[in-house]
C-alpha cells in the first residue's frame, strides 16, 4: 500500500469517527394510519424537524390501527419498540402497569402544559401523572341529510330521540333509510352508548362497576330495537360496520348517522355535492356525546429521550398541530390551534361546542372486555335473539365478573 | 459389521439442533405464558398455575367455540373431499380444454386466503354485493338478503368458502394419485362386465384411499387453524356466533389483551390436533393389520 493510500484511508477513518460523535441520533416513532395523509404528514414533520435539528433523524413507522397493539406487543417483548408511539389512550393503564412508559411531567415546561385544552391533557393521566399527550381528539355528532330532513319537517335536524323516530318514519315513506345503526365491528358498543348516555345512563359508576343495565339502559336499547323493528333503520343492522353505515349516508340513501368529524372530510373529498348538516346527538333526558383521544407516549427504554421529547414538542407546536388536525379532520387539542381560522367552519365549531357534555371511555382495566360484552349483547338484541332487559342484565353480570366488582 | 458409523449422526446434528430449537422455543414460550399472568403488552407477570386454563374452560364462549370448531373442521374437510373426488375424476379424463379446466380449478389456490376472504366479504355485502345484485336481477329474490348479519346464515357461508379454497390443493393430491393408477386394470374390469359405479367402488376408491387419507390429515390441520376467512368476513361475530378457536384466540390476545389465556387456548388446540393425529394413525395401522 502506498503512502497516499494510507493517508486517504486514515482521513476517511477520522471523518467517519467525527460523524459518529456529532450527535447522530435516530428517533423512531410509530404512528397509526388515520388516513392516507398520515404518513406524508409525519414524514414532512420529520424532514422539517431534522432541518432545524441537524444530527437528529426521525424514522416514521406507520401501522394500521388494527395491528398497532399487536405490533407494540411484539416490539415491547422483543425490546425493539420505537421511542415514541401513538396509542389509544385507554391502553395507558396497561402500559403504565407494565412500566414501559415514561412519565412526562418533569419534561413539560409550564408554558407547554398550558398549551392544552384541560379535558384532553387530563385524559392522558394515570394516578395523576401525565403519560400521554393528546395527539388526536374526536367527538361525535349527528349528521343529517338536509333534503330528507327538510321534507320530514326537521330542517335543522332532530333534537330528541322522539324526533328521530318521527323523522325516520317520514323518510322511510320516501323509500330511503331513516336512522343508521352500526351493528358490527369496532365501536358497535359506542353506538349504543350514545343512546344510553343521552337517556341519563352510565356505563360504569364511580366505583368502576358496570351499571349499563339500568332503567336508562333498557330504555336506550328499546329505542334502537323499536327503530329496527319498525324498519326505520338500514336493514341487516348486524352486518353493517361503521364504514358501511357512513357509506349509506354518503350515497344519500340514509337520513341520519352518528359519527365523528372525519365523515365531513370524507364527504368533502368523495361526495362534495351532498347537502348535510351536523347537530348534537339526539337527547332523551340530557345532552351527551362521546369524546376520544389518542396519545403520544415516550417509552421508558428509549436511549434518545431528549431528542424524542424535542420532536414531541415540535409536533405540538402550532403550525404542526393545525396541519395535522385539519388534515385528518380531528378536533384541536391545544388552545392556540383551536383559535386558528382553519377550524372556523361550522362543522368543526359544532363538534367543539359538544365537548362540554362529552364522556370519555373511563381508564379502567377490563374496558375492552366490557366493550366486547356490550357489543355482543347489543348484537343479540338487534338480531332479536334476546330481549333488551335480559341481554343487558346478563351482560352487566358478565362485565362485573371481568371488572372484579 | 455391527458397529454403526458415528459420522452421519454428527453431520446432521447441527441442523437437527437448529430444527429442534426452532420448533421447541415457541412451544416452551407458549407453555410458559399459559401458566403466567401476561399483560396486554406481553410482559409476563406472576405465576398463575392453571388459572388461565380454568378461566377459558369456565367461559361459555370457549365451549361453544370449541364445538363450532369441530363442526367447521368436519364440514369443510368433508365437503372438500366430496367435491374434490368427482372433480378430479373429471379432470383426469382426456377431454378438449382439460388444461384450461385444470387451470381454473387451481386458480383460487394462487390467491392469498385473505384476499379471497375480502372479495367474498364484498360479494356478500347487503347493499352493493354482487351476490345480492345477481340474485335480484335474476328475480330469485326481491329483497337483498343479509348474508353476514346472522350467524345462522354467515357460518354456513364461511364453510362453503372454506370448501372452495381447500378444493384446489385436494384436487392436486387426487390427480397425482389417479395418474399413478394403471389403466389396464380398468380394461380388465370392463371385460369382466363391471359398470362405471363398480369400477369406481372397487378400483378407483381403494386405489385412491391413501391419497384421500393424506388429504384428510393435511386439510384437518390447515382448516382447524384457518384464520382469514372467518376473521375477515365476520370477526367471529355477530354475538360470538361464528368464532372458531383460532379467531377466538386472536381476539383474546390482540383485542382483549389477555395473551396468557390465548396461550392456554393454543395449547388446547395443539392437544386436540395431536389427539386427532394419534387417533388417525392408530386407525391407519389397524387397517393395515387387517
Amino acid at each position: 500500500m502506498t503512502r497516499t493510500h494510507t493517508k486517504i484511508l486514515l482521513s476517511l477513518g477520522t471523518a467517519l469517527l467525527g460523524m459518529s460523535t456529532a450527535h447522530a441520533e435516530t428517533v423512531r416513532i410509530a404512528v397509526a394510519h388515520y388516513s392516507d395523509q398520515t404518513l406524508p404528514y409525519f414524514e414532512k414533520m420529520a424532514k422539517e424537524f431534522s432541518k432545524a435539528n441537524p444530527g437528529i433523524t426521525i424514522k416514521v413507522e406507520e401501522v394500521n390501527w388494527d395491528s398497532l397493539q399487536q405490533k407494540l406487543q411484539t416490539d415491547i417483548v422483543g425490546g425493539t419498540n420505537p421511542d415514541l408511539s401513538i396509542v389509544a389512550t385507554r391502553w395507558l393503564l396497561d402500559l403504565v402497569k407494565d412500566d414501559v412508559v415514561e412519565p412526562l411531567d418533569a419534561r413539560m415546561t409550564p408554558s407547554f402544559k398550558d398549551k392544552f385544552i384541560g379535558a384532553f391533557i387530563n385524559s392522558g393521566k394515570v394516578a395523576s401523572k401525565t403519560y400521554g399527550l393528546p395527539i388526536s381528539a374526536s367527538a361525535r355528532g349527528l349528521y343529517y341529510n338536509k333534503a330528507m330532513l327538510e321534507k320530514a319537517g326537521y330542517s335543522n335536524g332532530p333534537k330528541t330521540w322522539d324526533e328521530v323516530i318521527a323523522a325516520s318514519k317520514k323518510i322511510k315513506a320516501t323509500g330511503a333509510y331513516g336512522f343508521g345503526i352500526q351493528g358490527k365491528e369496532i365501536e358497535t358498543e359506542i353506538y349504543w352508548f350514545y343512546s344510553l348516555w343521552t337517556n341519563g345512563g352510565e356505563v360504569v359508576d364511580a366505583n368502576g362497576k358496570a351499571v349499563f343495565d339500568s332503567a336508562a339502559g333498557i330504555k336506550a336499547a328499546n329505542i334502537y330495537k323499536s327503530l329496527i323493528d319498525q324498519g326505520l333503520t338500514q336493514p341487516g343492522v348486524t352486518s353493517n360496520s361503521r364504514e358501511d353505515v357512513q357509506n349509506l349516508f354518503k350515497q344519500g340513501r340514509l337520513g341520519m348517522v352518528i359519527t365523528a368529524p372525519f365523515l365531513a372530510k370524507q364527504i368533502q373529498k368523495e361526495k362534495p355535492g351532498l347537502q348535510y348538516g351536523v347537530t348534537a346527538i339526539p337527547q332523551g333526558s340530557n345532552a351527551a356525546t362521546f369524546a376520544t383521544t389518542d396519545s403520544l407516549i415516550l417509552f421508558k427504554n428509549s436511549k434518545v429521550k431528549t431528542a424524542a421529547w424535542q420532536f414531541s414538542e415540535f409536533l405540538f407546536s402550532k403550525a404542526a398541530r393545525v396541519a395535522f388536525t385539519s388534515g385528518e379532520g380531528f378536533l384541536p387539542t391545544t388552545k392556540e390551534e383551536a383559535a386558528d381560522p382553519a377550524f372556523n367552519d361550522a362543522v368543526t365549531q359544532s363538534f367543539i361546542s359538544y365537548l362540554p357534555t362529552a364522556k370519555f371511555a373511563p381508564v379502567i382495566a377490563g374496558w375492552e372486555d366490557l366493550s366486547k360484552i356490550v357489543a355482543n349483547a347489543m348484537q343479540a338484541v338487534y338480531l332479536g335473539k334476546s330481549k333488551p332487559e335480559d341481554a343487558l342484565k346478563a351482560a352487566a353480570l358478565q362485565a362485573n365478573k371481568m371488572l372484579k366488582k | 459389521m455391527s458397529k454403526r458409523p458415528l459420522a452421519p449422526w454428527l453431520l446432521i446434528l447441527p441442523s437437527f439442533a437448529l430444527a429442534l430449537f426452532i420448533v421447541s422455543y415457541p412451544f416452551f414460550n407458549i407453555v410458559w405464558q399459559s401458566v403466567h399472568e401476561v399483560s396486554r403488552f406481553g410482559q409476563v407477570r406472576d405465576f398463575s398455575g392453571v388459572a388461565n386454563f380454568a378461566t377459558i374452560f369456565a367461559d361459555p364462549v370457549f365451549m361453544t367455540t370449541l364445538w363450532r370448531t369441530l363442526v367447521w373442521t368436519v364440514c369443510v374437510v368433508g365437503g372438500t373431499v366430496l367435491v374434490a373426488v368427482p372433480a378430479s375424476l373429471i379432470l383426469v379424463q382426456d377431454f378438449y380444454g382439460r388444461g384450461l379446466a385444470r387451470t381454473i380449478t387451481m386458480l383460487p389456490w394462487s390467491i392469498s386466503l385473505t384476499m379471497t376472504a375480502i372479495i367474498w366479504r364484498w360479494a356478500f355485502n347487503d347493499e352493493f354485493g354482487l351476490i345480492n345484485l345477481g340474485l335480484q336481477q335474476l328475480g330469485i329474490i326481491n329483497q337483498p338478503l343479509h348474508w353476514l348479519a346472522d350467524p345462522a346464515l354467515a357460518f354456513p357461508l364461511e364453510i362453503m368458502i372454506g370448501i372452495l379454497v381447500s378444493v384446489p390443493f385436494t384436487v392436486t393430491i387426487f390427480l397425482g394419485g389417479l395418474s399413478s393408477v394403471p389403466t389396464d386394470i380398468y380394461e380388465a374390469a370392463r371385460m369382466e362386465g363391471a359398470n362405471a359405479w363398480q369400477q369406481f367402488r372397487k378400483l378407483t376408491l381403494p386405489l385412491l384411499r391413501p391419497f384421500i387419507n393424506i388429504a384428510i390429515v393435511l386439510n384437518v390441520i390447515y382448516v382447524f387453524n384457518s384464520f382469514p376467512i372467518i376473521w375477515v368476513m365476520t370477526q367471529g361475530g355477530p354475538d360470538n356466533g361464528t368464532h372458531i378457536l383460532v379467531t377466538y384466540l386472536y381476539e383474546l390476545a390482540f383485542r382483549l389483551g389477555r395473551p396468557g389465556e390465548a396461550a392456554a387456548v393454543s395449547l388446547v388446540m395443539l392437544l386436540m390436533l395431536l389427539a386427532f393425529t394419534g387417533l388417525y394413525m392408530r386407525m391407519q395401522r389397524g387397517e393395515h393389520a387387517e
